[in-house]
């Protein structure tokens, strides 16, 4: 090495910069480790399960009873209810999502807070909480429709059911539209105004054209939630039998797990086709901004022409709102609710004291350990689908999501076919029975499995969402000064992406508390979940039970969900937050 | 996006222009007083401003960001409400005049095309509001589509077309209105260096040649003094200058519209005598001249003798300089920094630090650092201002 | 003691499950040899609460860990289904004898006929030793005397009264299908009609106009009534006792002239089951008077089949009634075909 200073006496080797390589595919020994094992954890949450439930469906009685699916007049009498249930869910979900959103973005008004919380309590609210409000309040003898009206209104069947469903999963459209109508650039409506058009016509016009993608997703989202949900038709059915019943039945009721695996194949295959339509082609076609960067914010209406019936109809709905929710809690404290208003501490006693507090505290437990599982999963598979896979992120992506897109009566049937007995390949048992009451852990680790799986698509869209916001160049920056992919992920990425993970984390530990539909199927004498006991409660007309199991159940996810969020930011992250 | 290609920069069709222009003058815009607080602060974002814009003016508000230039474009427009004062379209007042309503078409920064329509539905978009008959509007529109260069992309989606190509369909958009007067919202911040100065020049001739009032936000000064007619300096909510271009450059109102446009050495200097109104004498860099002066300086005022880099004047230190320049102080080169067409030295002084700008230097010319050379100012360049304590 | 695998495990929540061990338990002995089993499962499908109360105290009295799930009878077979060969379960308590002769049927019954079943009424046993019965139940009106008021009507005696154009869009029962309630309603009118299927399923085409919605839950067209929302509803006199107790007060039970069948809750023992002798001394322990003596301590009023055991006043006095006494194997065997028939001849037309 020389020691002299002249410059320029070397010439320079190679003058042109480098190539840039994107590093796109996986090189690195460790992220072909981390895909393998994702892999397997994939096909042990999903894959096997499914495989075992369409096997089952395929074979005698699954095959006699899927052809008599399309046959009987009875089951497309059935196939009819399913979908116009969906399509009622989808329409009326998606209406209320928008009119929450668009008065939450765009009017002017007090208590916006309020009215975001309002949206989000369905949430973390188990399943038969609205269904049996809306009993006592405004069924038959309904302390609204009865007691102050005098009707005698009959919410059994499609009425009450589209009513409690939209309530139950307005909040999904309501955050995709709220997302939508914030990330609108403010320019278009004032250049719309600048050409002549009044506020309506921009509506018209403009805005509502620039939604349709994102209303379009809220209906297709809504339509496979309505015909996937199993918990509301059992208590609110009534008459009205729909496909999650009817495969409910035939496993519960005729003791044919085959028919009812080939029932719920007939759910699941409109599921996953919306589901994709959905993922592939209505989010290829959202526009919402294309020129340049929006600047400026939206100016918030106050003209009355808008606010008063917009505001009427949140308000009204509102209210409906805070009447189910102030039912349920308040049910809890009565004798008997709507009949005898006796106030008594007698249901709470039983729940948090009696036969119901070993599955508060079974349910709280195997909920927190599947969520964090969930969580980083979820976002393990959207680092690997956001960076590091090529060609085969979509299919990894899409499997991922079909936890959330195959409906839960699928995927509890499914597990109880494939790990109630121990699994063999080519005759070598590779793994114990995991489900039921002989298994390893009681059974509990099949139902955190299935929680997990519910859970890990909501992280794995945030995740990927949130990464797709970090451009490449920062985590190549750590890499050219020494760091491997494990250590940006860790120092560099992981504290970007934490409001992501931490939401991730926080929605599977509220979906796994109020997730019934997989479970039925799964508890054993070791394990007791609430949800399932919920509906045992609602089924035997306890509602005072059932009020006061929700009442807390919701109280523990709230309550949970604010600890998992100063544990992240606090511990895990040391209180560095990342403010955007 | 389309990669740009020459149609982009190719000029607008000028004959068509011709047809296409009215004939009387449009739009007087007059400001009075007119103040803008925002809520939860106490100061002004505009403060009690007043200017009156003549019918066919090219006027450009200029300032750092925050001076509340946008503020009253957009009051001006109807975007905003005016906390204070008034906003008048010839002689009527259009405070209580909804935006939709006012004779007037915007450009905006992101050209805030509709992003689900075609090129030509968004430019008919606000001909249609007018309900104007089909075939006059499909007139109209191939009009200012083949003024703009567009045909060829009529049919296309926003997204598809390049920035430059962006900006001339929002500004077709604006011109097929007809307006009274145009809004500019720094429409030409998002592009690259190149096409920002063909997109000016095109901005420029379209105005000239249509006379529609203009109103033009930017915080680029080059677009300012080239686009103007007149230009309005602001900072901090206030009007500092209202001038034409040259004036504003060779007579700043300030120091800081004199630091704002272009660069300044601001070097102490102290007067010597009142010769006229506006003239003085001061002595400056170890020398007795004779300079023009702001109004407000009197012979007690403390003054700043403000001298462009480019009226800074060189040579070696024994030699003469060349014409009748001033022969000022010895300075010691301290930066060098080659621009292409000019070359701008940092210099100590006495005096302290100046700055000195020549033009299309030859090579041997260059001074290197280090140098000693005596530094003059050219006759009669430099601008008397008072120092105030702000500055 | 042990502990079962779940507690074992990192999972503190295990710590919960125990209901407790306790100190004075007495091993049992069945067929004269002391029980090596210190622990057992069994399917409980009667409610929750009795299920609590039987584990505790077979597992107090002898020692043996006694571990439950609560599941009705078409999932206990669908979760038998599914484990073949290797349950997860020892025992059956409860449910109705249908049940466990249509998983008997599927060859997940263990015959076993303990000694201490000499004792119990032939017709409440089935003499193979597939099940024993441990309470019956019979099916009665609940009928909720404010909406009889309002609809005019009195309590109906007879299942003919059922018929009455009042009583339209106030009547309830479950879906024969899923409940075994219900199916009992429909196999008492093939037995009221000497065993006429068709005029049977005439019968309840003529009550489908009358029906307000046939209910998953066996018990739930009780607790309608309870609520108010119909007049009356078809459950077993026992399900109408315990919501009556529970706050309905305006409740009232009746019962059919013509007759009717009961259900008789039963025990049975599990092929393979992996604790055999801690089940087998379970059922001895399920049918003595003492055991049968919990019921009624938890709300359950169903009538205990030990003759030794206790008649509280909630419960029904059977000599009462007018009881058909039917073939219950012949019953389950039925229940497939009837309950199709049901699905799509009755439930489906049109309501009036």
């Amino acid at each position: 090495m020389t020691t002299t200073l002249e410059k320029a006496a070397e010439p320079i080797a190679d003058l042109s910069p480098a190539p840039r390589v994107r590093q796109r595919k996986a090189r690195d020994t460790s992220v072909i480790i981390l895909v393998t094992i994702v892999v397997i954890v994939l096909l042990l949450l999903i894959g096997y399960p499914l495989i075992t439930l369409l096997g089952a469906a395929g074979s005698e009685k699954g095959l006699a009873a899927l052809g008599a699916v399309f046959t009987d007049p009875g089951n497309l009498r059935i196939i009819g209810n399913t979908v116009l249930l969906g399509l009622c869910v989808g329409v009326c979900g998606t209406l209320v999502g928008f009119l929450f959103a668009y008065a939450q973005v765009r009017l002017q008004f007090r208590g916006k807070k309020a009215l975001h919380l309002l949206a989000m309590i369905p949430i973390v609210a188990p399943p038969f909480a609205v269904a049996t409000a809306v009993i006592t309040l405004f069924g038959r003898n309904g302390m609204v429709t009865n007691g102050i009206f005098g009707w005698q209104a009959d919410v059994y069947g499609l009425p009450g059911l589209v009513i409690v469903l939209t309530l139950s999963f307005f909040p999904v459209s309501y955050m995709n539209l709220k997302g939508m109508l914030e990330s609108l650039d403010p320019s278009l409506d004032e250049a719309a105004a600048g050409l002549g058009a009044s506020k309506l016509r921009t509506f018209f016009s403009v805005t509502l054209p620039m939604l349709v993608p994102g209303l379009a997703g809220s209906f297709l989202l809504l339509f496979v939630e309505g015909i996937a949900d199993l918990a509301n038709p059992l208590v609110l059915g009534g008459d009205f039998t729909v496909l999650s019943t009817r495969a409910y039945l035939a496993v519960t009721g005729e003791y044919n797990t085959a028919a009812g695996a080939a029932y719920s194949l007939v759910i699941l295959l409109p599921a996953v086709l919306v589901f994709l339509v959905q993922r592939y082609w209505v989010s290829r076609k959202s526009v919402v901004t294309v020129t340049g960067k929006p600047t400026g914010t939206t100016e918030l209406i106050a003209a009355s022409s808008i606010r008063v019936p917009v505001l009427t109809l949140v308000g009204l709905l509102s209210l409906f709102i805070v009447m189910i929710y102030a039912t349920v809690l308040v049910g809890g404290f009565v004798k008997v609710p709507g009949v005898n208003n006796e106030f008594t501490l007698d249901h709470f006693t039983f729940v948090l004291a009696g036969i119901g507090s070993k599955a508060m505290v079974d349910t709280t437990v195997l909920a927190i350990i599947a969520a964090p599982v969930g969580g980083v999963l979820g976002m393990v598979i959207a680092w690997l689908v956001v960076r590091k896979l090529g060609r085969m992120a979509g299919v990894m992506d899409f499997i991922g999501m079909l936890g959330l897109a195959v409906p839960g009566t699928v995927l509890g049937i499914g597990y109880a076919l494939a790990y109630m007995t121990p699994t063999t390949v080519f005759g070598v048992q590779i793994l114990p029975a995991l489900a039921g009451g002989s298994a390893a852990f009681a059974g509990g680790l099949a139902i955190v499995m299935v929680y997990i799986t519910r859970s890990l698509p909501s992280g794995q869209r945030s995740g990927i969402s949130s990464l797709q916001q970090i451009h490449p160049a920062i985590e190549e920056a750590s890499t050219s000064l020494g760091a491997g992919s494990g250590t940006t992920f860790r120092k560099v990425t992981l504290p970007l992406i934490q409001t992501a993970l931490i939401s991730g984390v926080t929605f599977a530990f509220a979906r796994s508390m109020t997730t019934l539909s997989p479970i039925v199927f799964l508890t054993t004498p070791g394990t007791k979940i609430m949800t399932s006991q919920i509906l045992a409660e609602v089924e035997s007309g306890r509602f005072g039970n059932a009020f006061a199991y929700c009442t807390v159940l919701i109280a523990i996810v709230l309550c949970l969900i604010l600890l998992f969020n100063v544990i992240i930011r606090k511990v895990v992250f040391r209180g560095r937050t990342h403010r955007r | 996006m389309a990669a740009r290609t020459a149609a982009d920069t190719s000029t607008i069709g000028l004959s068509e222009l011709d047809e296409f222009r009215t004939d009387e003058p449009t739009g007087r815009i007059t400001l009075r007083s007119l103040t803008k607080r925002y809520a939860g602060s106490d100061i002004a974002a505009v403060n009690a401003i007043d200017l009156e814009i003549r019918a066919g003016e090219f006027v450009t508000l200029l300032g750092p960001s925050g001076c509340g230039k946008t503020s009253t474009l957009r009051m001006i427009a109807g975007f905003e409400q005016p906390s204070d004062g008034e906003v008048r379209l010839d002689e009527f007042v259009m405070n209580t005049v909804p935006p939709n309503k006012r004779p007037m078409s915007m450009v905006f920064q992101s050209y805030a095309l509709f992003p689900h329509l075609s090129v030509r539905e968004n430019v008919a978009y606000g001909l249609r509001l007018k309900k104007t008959p089909e075939a006059r509007l499909k007139e109209e529109v191939d009009t200012i589509l083949t003024i703009m260069n567009l045909d060829a992309y009529a049919d296309r989606a926003p997204h598809q077309l390049s920035g430059g190509q962006q900006q001339r369909v929002a500004l077709a958009r604006a011109l097929v209105m007809r307006p009274k007067v145009l809004l500019f919202d720094e429409p030409l911040s998002n592009l690259d260096a190149k096409l920002r100065i063909t997109m000016r020049n095109e901005i420029h001739r379209l105005q000239r040649r249509l006379g529609i009032t203009s109103i033009f936000v930017t915080h680029d000064q080059d677009e300012a003094m080239t686009l103007s007619d007149r230009v309005v300096v602001m900072n901090r909510g206030r009007i500092e200058q209202i001038d034409s271009p040259d004036v504003v450059y060779r007579r700043p109102a300030s120091v800081f519209v004199a630091d704002f446009i272009g660069r300044a050495n601001f070097l102490d200097a102290s007067a010597v005598a009142m010769v006229a109104p506006g003239r003085m004498t001061v002595h400056v860099l170890g020398q007795t001249i004779e300079v023009s002066s702001h109004p407000d300086v009197t012979i007690d005022s403390k003054i700043l003798l403000m001298i462009r880099p480019e009226s800074v004047r060189l040579s070696p230190v024994e030699a003469p300089v060349d014409g009748a320049d001033v022969r000022g102080d010895i300075g010691r080169v301290t930066n060098v920094m080659f621009h292409g067409d000019t070359v701008e030295y940092e210099i100590e002084t006495a005096s302290g630090s100046i700055i000195a700008s020549v033009s299309d230097p030859s090579v041997s010319e260059i001074l290197e650092p280090m140098a000693v050379v005596r530094v003059g100012l050219a006759t009669d360049r430099g601008w008397v201002l008072p120092a105030t304590d702000r500055d | 003691m042990k502990r079962s695998a779940f507690a074992g495990a990192a999972l503190i929540g295990a710590a919960a499950l125990l209901t407790g061990c306790s100190g004075a338990a007495e091993t049992p002995t069945v067929d004269g040899e002391a029980v090596a089993d210190t622990e057992l499962n069994f399917i409980c499908s009667p409610q929750e609460d009795w299920c609590q109360a039987v584990a505790a105290a077979f597992t107090a009295e002898t020692g043996i860990q006694a571990n439950y799930v609560r599941l009705s009878g078409g999932e206990a077979i669908a979760r038998l289904s599914a484990t073949g060969d290797t349950p997860e379960f020892d025992a059956w308590f409860g449910g109705g004898a249908d049940g466990h002769i249509a998983a008997d049927e599927a060859r997940f019954i263990e015959h076993y006929t303990s000694p201490n079943a000499d004792v119990i009424p032939a017709e409440y046993k089935d003499a193979d030793g597939t099940w024993t019965g441990i309470y019956v139940g019979a099916l009665s009106f609940c009928s909720n005397t404010d909406v009889l008021d309002q609809i005019g009507a009195d309590a109906p005696e007879s299942w003919q009264d059922l018929l009455d154009p009042a009583f339209k869009s106030n009547i309830a029962m479950a879906h024969p299908g899923t409940s075994g309630t219900s199916y009992q309603t429909l196999w008492t009118q093939v037995e009221l009609n000497d065993g006429d299927e068709d005029a049977a399923m005439d019968y309840f085409s003529k009550l489908h106009s009358n029906v307000l919605q046939y209910s998953k839950s066996g018990s739930a067209p009780g607790q309608m009534a309870g609520r108010g929302e119909i007049a009356t509803g078809i459950i077993f006199a026992q399900d109408c006792q315990k919501f009556i107790n529970e706050g309905f007060t305006n409740l009232t039970t009746t019962f059919p002239e013509e007759g009717m069948t009961y259900e008789v809750g039963a025990v049975s023992l599990l092929k393979n089951a992996k604790h055999p002798s801690a089940a087998k001394a379970f059922i001895g322990w399920s049918l003595t008077a003492d055991a049968q003596n919990i019921a009624p301590t938890v709300g359950t009023y169903s009538v205990p089949t030990n003759p030794d055991a206790d008649i509280t006043d909630d419960m029904v006095d059977l000599t009462e009634l007018n009881l058909i006494h039917a073939d219950i194997a012949e019953q389950g065997e039925k229940r497939a075909e009837l309950t199709a028939r049901f699905d799509s001849q009755v439930a489906p037309a049109p309501k009036e």
